[in-house]
């Protein structure tokens, strides 16, 4: 599997979440945002996101973002 | 559970006891009626026991998150209650964008939930996955709706789903909502305050059980191919930068812009429609608003108020006191035509009434939720005013549909003045004068008629009727553009996607069809769900809802009338002529969406056949 980094754009998400479900769906079979690699966190109207240490930079996370708050960066461009 | 996407447990909880209980969900039921909103509407039909007052402990509220909703499909989220409304006295439907709340019921495990009685103080109800209970809500009690969440984000920390009234809600205000997340709407016609006479101020939801598909191969298939089409669409990155505005563009781009903040999603959503606005110059300076769309945020506009940030300034009042905007406005410019002719005493509205005026308004928001001096009149919506002042009053008031002002039309907040699916649907949606479940290609003004059948089509009209709702109609009428049988086809298609849990705003509902439609519930679920079943069981959905209002005594003679003021030179015009719409034209299309149905034309009672056909004769 190839790895990236994850560049975030916490002004553009919109917390949606898509980045949790899809991230849940791969690795436990189920869409369940508190499983996620990947956190959105809300800060009063803000948003911030954040990556637990169990994150591989597969990137899916990435690919399921509609916003532009997620890209990946293949580990030589960073 | 064996099904896909269902939680699989219904909670029931007794205010008047305290008592919480977990059912196993029905299969067969669930089967039958979908889930989501058709589930909801089942169990309505249950526990409402007719002719119970909206307000009184018995009138249960079945609130409801369809089996695509925690899943990634775009845009599945929507949250349903079912309750009697205290403004129009019918069974209605309520639904909202569900934000984080319907993903995180059904992450707790529950597709439904059924709350009844009355508690003996305020209560909100605590659901973290397991654990449900009553908790004490006095500290929050007269706390508006972004106070009530923030607080409940500071103690559960977020994504926890917050359902919540205002101040209205708890005063009963006929004309109050709850929130979701603070920004998304539930309830025209009193859902706040159901919510309040039961002493509820709020359902909070938190949950990490995940949600799963029964077929993951099927279902990623079907994932995939939406999201490529959202990422093909060449106006999506517009959607996403303009929200609503997009469709109703009654602001300048760059008002707009002048005070967007950042778009806001409900969970799963590619697209958005949810706005935070902070206004960055003048008196209201360093103000942030969230808001179910911008449009809400300009609406006080149309009615006068000449400057954007006031206008928002307002809205974020209503959204804060849980007061429905489209009712609020029409009451005050109602209200103030009875003060300029006399009909409230001279002295009795204080501070005087003036649309235009947000110092006006703002008090006039304040004393209606708080029920203070007239506010307390006014309060009780229309009919309440008109009780109050006399028949003479009702000379002065707006359109309106048992007993609400429809929002879209001559002199209401959205000014369309062509007759499509959307308008005729205010008089004929059970629950009253709301636009949402009555979505056609009608949505927007003036679209060739050749652009109809592709639409038709995906919202799951048979090959074989299309060419029939494109021809000139019976008696005279020669619209090439059968309305009311459209609209038949409309309230399945809102049926399904409200059963499914997806959106049906047209920026999402373009991509989805009918037939994907049964693929994913098929996918999700396991259930297997060729299209006509899907059809036939969206069916059984809205004539449930139909025999539920039937049962209160709606009828069409007696209770679906239209109003006179959509008819004459400033009324509504025909949808494909442009050309002033008579009331016998439209009594035609109410004839034609009855027939469609196979309901009475005289009565709108379904045929005996009709409920056959749907197993719906002798339902409990």
């Amino acid at each position: 599997m190839a790895k990236y980094q994850i560049r975030t754009d916490d002004a553009k998400c919109s917390g949606c979440l898509r980045c949790q479900l899809a991230c849940s769906d791969a690795y436990t079979k189920s869409f369940n945002p508190s499983a996620a690699r990947i956190h959105v966190d809300f800060v009063g109207v803000d948003l911030a996101i954040r990556f637990t240490d169990d994150c591989v930079g597969c990137g899916l996370c990435a690919d399921n973002c509609f916003y532009g708050a997620l890209q990946k960066v293949s580990e030589g461009e960073a | 559970m064996s099904l896909g996407g269902f939680a699989g447990t219904v909670l029931v909880v007794d205010l008047s006891n305290g008592e919480i209980s977990k059912e196993p969900l029905d299969e067969g039921m669930a089967k039958d009626f979908i889930g989501g909103l058709g589930l909801t509407v089942r169990l309505a039909y249950e526990k409402i026991l007719p002719g119970t007052d909206a307000l009184a402990p018995e009138n249960p509220i079945v609130l409801g998150a369809g089996p695509l909703v925690g899943t990634d499909l775009p845009a599945s989220s929507r949250v349903f209650s079912i309750t009697k409304l205290p403004t129009s006295g019918t069974i209605g439907w309520s639904g909202a964008g569900g934000v984080t709340f319907g993903s995180m019921l059904k992450n707790a495990g529950y597709d439904q939930i059924v709350i009844k009685g009355r508690a003996d103080r305020p209560v909100y109800l605590e659901i973290i996955d397991d654990q449900v209970a009553l908790r004490d809500a006095s500290s929050l009690w007269g706390k508006g709706v972004s106070a009530t969440c923030e607080g409940f984000w500071e103690d559960y920390t977020r994504p926890t789903g917050v359902l919540a009234i205002g101040q209205g809600g708890e005063n009963l205000v006929k004309f109050s909502m709850a929130y979701i997340d603070r920004i998304a709407t539930l309830g025209r016609g009193g859902f706040g305050a159901v919510m309040g006479s039961k002493n509820l101020k709020a359902v909070v939801a938190r949950g990490t059980g995940g949600v799963r598909v029964a077929d993951r191969k099927g279902y990623k298939a079907l994932r995939e191919d939406i999201l490529q089409r959202m990422r093909d669409y060449p106006y999506l990155k517009e959607w996403q930068e303009l929200g609503m505005i997009k469709s109703f563009p009654f602001v300048e781009k760059e008002t707009y812009f002048q005070v967007k903040k950042r778009r806001v999603a409900c969970v799963s959503c590619p697209a958005g429609c949810k706005d935070v606005v902070e206004i960055r110059d003048g008196d209201l300076k360093g103000l942030v608003v969230c808001s179910s769309s911008a449009i809400n945020l300009f609406t006080p506009i149309i009615y006068g108020l000449k400057d954007h940030r006031q206008a928002i300034k307002l809205i974020a009042d209503l959204d804060e006191y849980g007061l429905d905007m489209f009712e609020f406005l029409g009451l005050m410019v109602f209200a103030s035509a009875l003060s300029e002719n006399g009909l409230i005493p001279s002295g009795g509205a204080q501070p005087q009434i003036v649309v235009e005026s947000l110092e006006s308004m703002e008090a006039w928001a304040g004393k209606i939720a708080r029920r203070e001096g007239l506010g307390d009149v006014f309060a009780d919506g229309f009919n309440g005013v008109i009780g109050e002042f006399g028949e003479k009053a009702r000379e002065h008031a707006p359109a309106m549909v048992k007993g609400m002002h429809p929002y879209s039309g001559p002199g209401a907040a959205l000014p369309w003045h062509l007759f499509g699916t959307m308008e005729l649907g205010q008089v004929l949606d059970p629950r009253g004068p709301h636009v949402g479940s009555s979505g056609s290609p009608t949505y927007f003004a003036k679209r060739p008629l050749d652009v109809f059948p592709k639409h038709l089509d995906r919202m799951g009209v048979p090959e074989d009727e299309i060419a029939a709702l494109l021809q000139e109609g019976p008696e005279g009428r020669k619209e090439g553009l059968q309305v009311g049988s459209l609209l038949r086809h409309a309230h399945r298609w809102f049926a399904i996607l409200g059963s499914l849990g997806i959106c049906a705003r047209a920026q999402i509902n373009r991509f989805q069809s009918a037939s994907f439609c049964a693929q994913a519930y098929q996918a999700v679920t396991g259930i297997e769900t060729p299209l006509e079943e899907l059809r036939e069981r969206a069916d059984r959905v809205w004539t449930l809802l139909r025999l539920a209002n039937l049962r209160e005594g709606f009828q069409r003679k007696s209770e679906e009338t239209l109003p006179r003021q959509w008819f004459g030179e400033s009324g509504f015009k025909d949808y494909v002529h442009d050309k002033p719409l008579a009331l016998e034209e439209a009594e035609g299309m109410i004839d034609d969406y009855y027939r469609a149905w196979d309901w009475d034309p005289e009565t709108g009672v379904p045929t005996e056949q009709a409920l056959g056909r749907l197993g719906l004769q002798g339902l409990k």
